[in-house]
């Protein structure tokens, strides 16, 4: 019995030891487990466990510079699914009666359960009686999240500018794409925890925020003047038999977008909010590069106002090419070439400057260069490089083939003449609100650099109102009534892809601005593909007419008398110095100025004398009192007198027309250049 | 039923009652843990009813210490036909959960006769092999009744299908086999016919518990089909690092990435919660438990107590080994619960059961 005790005590022990060794195996797998995988199997259960999800914020108004909005947000509802916890749950009858609550059919329900994902959308953005309505079911497994669907309330109204946002909030064009990120606010980034099946689960301890609304934008554009452009477009469009077309009018001083207005033969709503012709295209732009050139050859000193220049009566052969003038010319000046808008003259004249300081003028007022507009995709212009010019493409270049600009560049160009010279950026978002009204993105004018001096721009201002009120201008349609326009027609064939031009398609524009003497607007206006005609005049400058007069009137510019070409020329005396300080007082931003004109410590009364109307008004104003006007033209009297002291309120100013002679004018003007609208910008 | 000795008093096993009841409580509040943020809002009808098991398999813990064992010689083949009657009932009014007939339902009580079949097994080869082996130990001849009491069950159970249960009783009773004398040539003869016998079951094998094998060789090969549940079990048990998530913490359980949490997986939803602290604690128990019912096996009076003791004792270790194995990654997935935690009422109440026959063994040398 002992031994036999001894011996099934031996077999108990051997078997103790094969477990407690099976039993140690255990612990060092363990130990294993958690001290040397630890780290990857804690990183891998991390990313098991949370998931990221959006609650997409409500995306923040376009509103233009007046508050009317152009692109609101409004709450829908979506209704989701989890497929396997309805099919677990539901018979088909509550199935059906869950698909007419949705506004689906039964077999278009069931076909979305199918599907073999945890979570489905079952309709998305629908009101919410109607995600009411499906939840009232209490089928388990289906819910409603908040989304929020875009919407353009002034429909198509600067579509391109404003752009488009995706079914999921994110911009895709336009605004909705550049200030993406500051209009679609803050989504909350759900880092939640989920369950193995994927359903979220957003109880704590994962606390949820509240996604911040995104900001308000508030753009330059001016809803009517848009409106105006895209009209009047719309209808040259027809009328002209152009593809297409584009209009752009800006505030010349501050680069301010007007109005940005982009038009197609044939409307197509998803299409036309992603394309923004008046920065993403580049064309041919003809006739209108002589205001560069005029400028650029001015400013080198490469031409005078009063050089003569042979235009060899339409026809003129260099390189074996023959270049041709629509109409046949002698001799003319400057001034005669642009009225007439003389290739052979604009020939002539690039070629006396050269090809390296074309150039270099050109690539100053930006030509071939992005401008910096904030919009997403600006194209550039493109212009060769001189080195491989030959004689004939310096003479194109001359007047604007074979080289390519964008609207924008184009507009920016001439914003500069019309400013007195400066580059400014074009912009189109004047401010963003956060949702408490906090200003958190503003923005103000900027200036990129100088592309030519204010005594040229002055000479191209003035050259450029010949073309719409010179007797033999190309641009007699752009005229305003009550206003002087200057500026310059345009017309290039299309260039053919395969090589060459087509010989009946072209790109006809009108650039130009109002008040000639003191522009508050530069409008651009190109019309794309027009298949007869030869005069961006005859088409563009009718629409820039239209859109100006319309635009000075919702602007109320004060008009001035409809005489040609005396602003500031008046023969009354004290125009010199007193008169270019006034001139500064008038253009914006320069109200430091004023001190200096009415004295310091004692107001004083300024001096009108050959002012007119609207820059007297524009001066009056700022020194807040309102004048007693007696006739129209330019102030010729005033009282009380100039320096006396400004104790009462009631001046009386007496304007009168005044007639002069042309030479005589210009070479006033030159003698005064500084005298310049906007000189002390 | 005999009167109360004060003996039993006196030398009643606490050790074995303490650990007993120290793992019951863990399995509760693992059973809390798992019901946790439910739609109950204070205790889960889960909690409760394992509450109420605790209860019971408490007191028939106390009333089997109270039974002499030695009654079992007697009644052990009676038990073993019950057994089987019951494993061939629940194949006919059994209920079918996830595939497989493993539950009669009592009413009450969700009766499985494979936890029944395993202390049924044991009693019946206990009783087997209650002589002494001849001389040099059992002969292969000898093998051929035990080989025959344990397939019948063993093919039943595989029927419903149960392979962990299956390998269980095979297990167990291998244990006794070699515990009670066995002379050497048979031992190497039954693990030859063992090794070769592996490749060919590979043919009776159910194409999910095929690709359990594959999925164990490399669970990688179907992360998200027949690797999951080994790779998100070593997942929760790595996230739970050595001191764990904290109660009620554990998100593997929680986000449902583990199946069978209160049960087959209970040991990876422990270990994320209590980290290695937790699970050596808990193995501490178990090493506890099999060591004192050893110790208990070794002091027994009669060979019938000894081998008894061993056979329970088998129960919670390979149950212990295999489940803790398979949450480790160490051993493919066979569906075996964690003896005395998991949740489950026939499996608690009758370990708790065997649990008072071993303190009724250690209880019952002073007796005689």
């Amino acid at each position: 019995m002992n031994a036999v005790f001894k011996q099934r005590r031996a077999r108990v022990g051997w078997m103790t030891l094969v477990l407690a060794g099976l039993f140690l195996m255990a612990v060092l797998r363990l130990i294993v487990l958690v001290e040397f995988d630890g780290p990857r199997l804690v990183s891998l259960a991390k990313s098991e466990h949370t998931g990221e999800t959006e609650l997409a914020a409500v995306r923040g108004p376009i509103v233009d510079r007046n508050g009317e909005p152009l692109a609101l947000s409004a709450e829908t509802r979506s209704v989701y699914a989890r497929p396997a916890a309805v099919f677990d749950t539901t018979t088909a009858r509550e199935r059906a009666s869950l698909a007419a609550a949705l506004g689906l059919r039964p077999r278009e329900l069931e076909a979305k359960l199918a599907k073999p994902a945890p979570f489905v959308w079952l309709v998305r953005r629908v009101s919410p009686a109607r995600a009411r309505a499906a939840e009232a079911l209490g089928i388990e497994g289906v819910g409603a999240l908040s989304e929020y669907k875009r919407f353009y309330p002034e429909s198509n109204l600067a579509a391109a500018v404003v752009g488009l946002a995706g079914m999921d909030g994110q911009g895709l064009s336009g605004l909705e794409l550049e200030y993406n990120r500051l209009i679609r606010g803050e989504p909350v980034e759900l880092s939640f925890y989920h369950d193995a099946l994927g359903h979220p689960i957003f109880d704590s301890p994962f606390a949820l925020r509240t996604p911040e609304p995104g900001a308000q934008l508030k753009l330059t554009i001016d809803s009517s003047i848009e409106s105006l452009a895209e009209t009047e477009l719309a209808s040259e469009v027809q009328q002209s038999g152009a593809k297409r077309g584009a209009a752009i009018v800006l505030d010349p001083f501050t680069g301010e977008v007007l109005a940005m207005a982009n038009v197609s033969a044939q409307p197509d709503s998803v299409h036309d909010r992603l394309h923004n012709a008046a920065v993403q295209d580049a064309f041919e732009p003809g006739s209108t590069m002589k205001g560069i050139l005029a400028s650029v050859a001015l400013s080198d000193g490469a031409i005078s106002l009063n050089k003569q220049i042979y235009c060899e009566e339409g026809h003129w052969t260099i390189d074996r090419r023959t270049i041709h003038d629509d109409s046949r010319h002698g001799w003319l000046d400057l001034a005669g070439i642009i009225e007439v808008s003389s290739n052979i003259g604009a020939a002539k004249i690039a070629l006396g400057l050269g090809a390296n300081r074309y150039y270099d003028g050109m690539r100053a007022f930006g030509i071939g260069l992005r401008t910096g507009i904030d919009l997403p995709a600006e194209a550039s212009g493109l212009i060769m490089k001189p080195s491989t010019w030959r004689a004939i493409d310096l003479a194109n270049h001359g007047f604007g083939q074979g080289v390519a600009v964008t609207p924008i560049e184009l507009a920016t160009a001439y914003a500069a003449i019309a400013n007195g010279g400066l580059i400014v950026r074009p912009y189109v978002v004047a401010a963003a609100y956060d949702a408490q009204g906090n200003v958190i993105l503003r923005h103000t004018p900027q200036v990129m650099r100088r592309a030519i001096s204010p005594e040229v721009a002055h000479q191209v201002n003035l050259l450029l109102r010949n073309v719409v009120n010179g007797p033999n201008g190309t641009a007699h349609r752009a005229k305003v009534d009550g206003f002087i326009v200057a500026g310059k027609t345009g017309t290039a064939q299309m260039v053919n892809p395969a090589g060459g031009y087509y010989q009946n398609r072209h790109v006809c524009s009108f650039v130009g601005f109002l008040p000639a003497d003191d522009p508050r607007l530069l409008i651009l206006v190109v019309l794309y593909d027009v298949g007869h005609g030869h005069f961006g005049g005859l088409y563009a400058a009718p629409v820039f007419s239209e859109i100006a007069s319309g635009a000075v009137r919702d602007l109320n510019i004060a008009p001035v008398d409809g005489h040609y070409d005396v602003a500031g020329m008046i023969p009354v005396p004290g125009l010199g110095k007193a008169g270019k300080e006034l001139d500064e007082a008038a253009a914006p931003d320069s109200g430091d100025e004023i001190p200096a004109l009415t004295g310091v410590g004692s107001p004083a009364t300024p001096n009108f004398s050959g002012m007119s109307l609207r820059r007297a008004l524009a001066v009056a104003r700022k020194i807040g009192v309102t004048p007693q006007v007696n006739g129209g033209g330019y102030v010729v009297a005033q009282e009380p007198a100039p320096g006396a002291p400004l104790s009462h309120a009631d001046i009386r100013l007496t304007l009168a027309p005044v007639q002069g002679d042309e030479p005589e004018a210009r070479a006033r003007l030159v003698t005064a250049g500084a005298a310049v609208p906007g000189g002390a910008l | 039923m005999p009167t109360i000795d004060r003996r039993l008093v006196l030398h009643f096993d606490w050790t074995v009652f303490w650990i007993v009841i120290a793992l019951a409580a863990i399995g509760l509040l693992s059973v809390m843990s798992a019901s946790y943020g439910g739609p109950h809002k204070h205790l889960d009808p889960l909690v409760v009813r394992q509450m109420i098991w605790i209860a019971v398999g408490a007191a028939i813990m106390l009333a089997a210490v109270l039974f002499d064992y030695r009654a079992l010689q007697t009644y052990a083949y009676p038990i073993y036909v019950i057994a089987l009657g019951l494993l061939i009932a629940v194949q006919v009014i059994g209920h079918s959960t996830g595939g497989s007939r493993r539950w009669i339902n009592l009413g009450f009580f969700h009766l499985e006769p494979s936890e029944f079949a395993k202390l049924a097994v044991v009693f019946v080869m206990v009783r087997y092999f209650r002589e002494e082996p001849p001389q040099g130990g059992w002969s292969l001849r000898q093998m051929i009744i035990p080989a025959i009491l344990l397939g019948a069950p063993v093919l039943l159970v595989l029927k419903q299908p149960d392979l962990g249960t299956g390998l269980i009783l095979v297990l167990i009773t291998v244990t006794l086999v070699f515990v009670s004398g066995l002379n050497w040539r048979t031992m190497m003869v039954l693990l030859i016919a063992a090794m070769c016998a592996a490749p060919l079951s590979w043919h009776y094998l159910k194409p999910y518990q095929r690709q359990r094998l594959v999925s164990f060789i490399n669970p990688q090969a179907d992360p998200l089909g027949s690797g999951y549940h080994i790779i998100q079990s070593e997942i929760a048990i790595g996230a739970g690092g050595p001191t764990g998530k904290g109660f009620l913490k554990g998100t593997q359980a929680r986000l449902n990435f583990l199946p069978e949490q209160s049960t087959d997986f209970f040991f990876a939803v422990f270990a994320e919660e209590f980290g290695l602290v937790g699970t050596l604690t808990l193995l501490a128990l178990y090493a506890a438990l099999i060591l004192r019912g050893a110790w208990i096996a070794r002091h027994a009076r009669d060979r019938f107590g000894a081998l008894l003791a061993i056979g329970l004792v088998a129960i919670v270790f390979w149950q212990v080994a295999i489940n803790i194995g398979m949450a480790t990654g160490m051993l493919p997935v066979v569906g075996i619960t964690l003896p005395l935690v998991s949740y489950g009422g026939s499996s608690l109440i009758l370990m708790m059961a065997a649990m008072g026959l071993l303190i009724s063994i250690n209880t019952r040398r002073f007796l005689f």
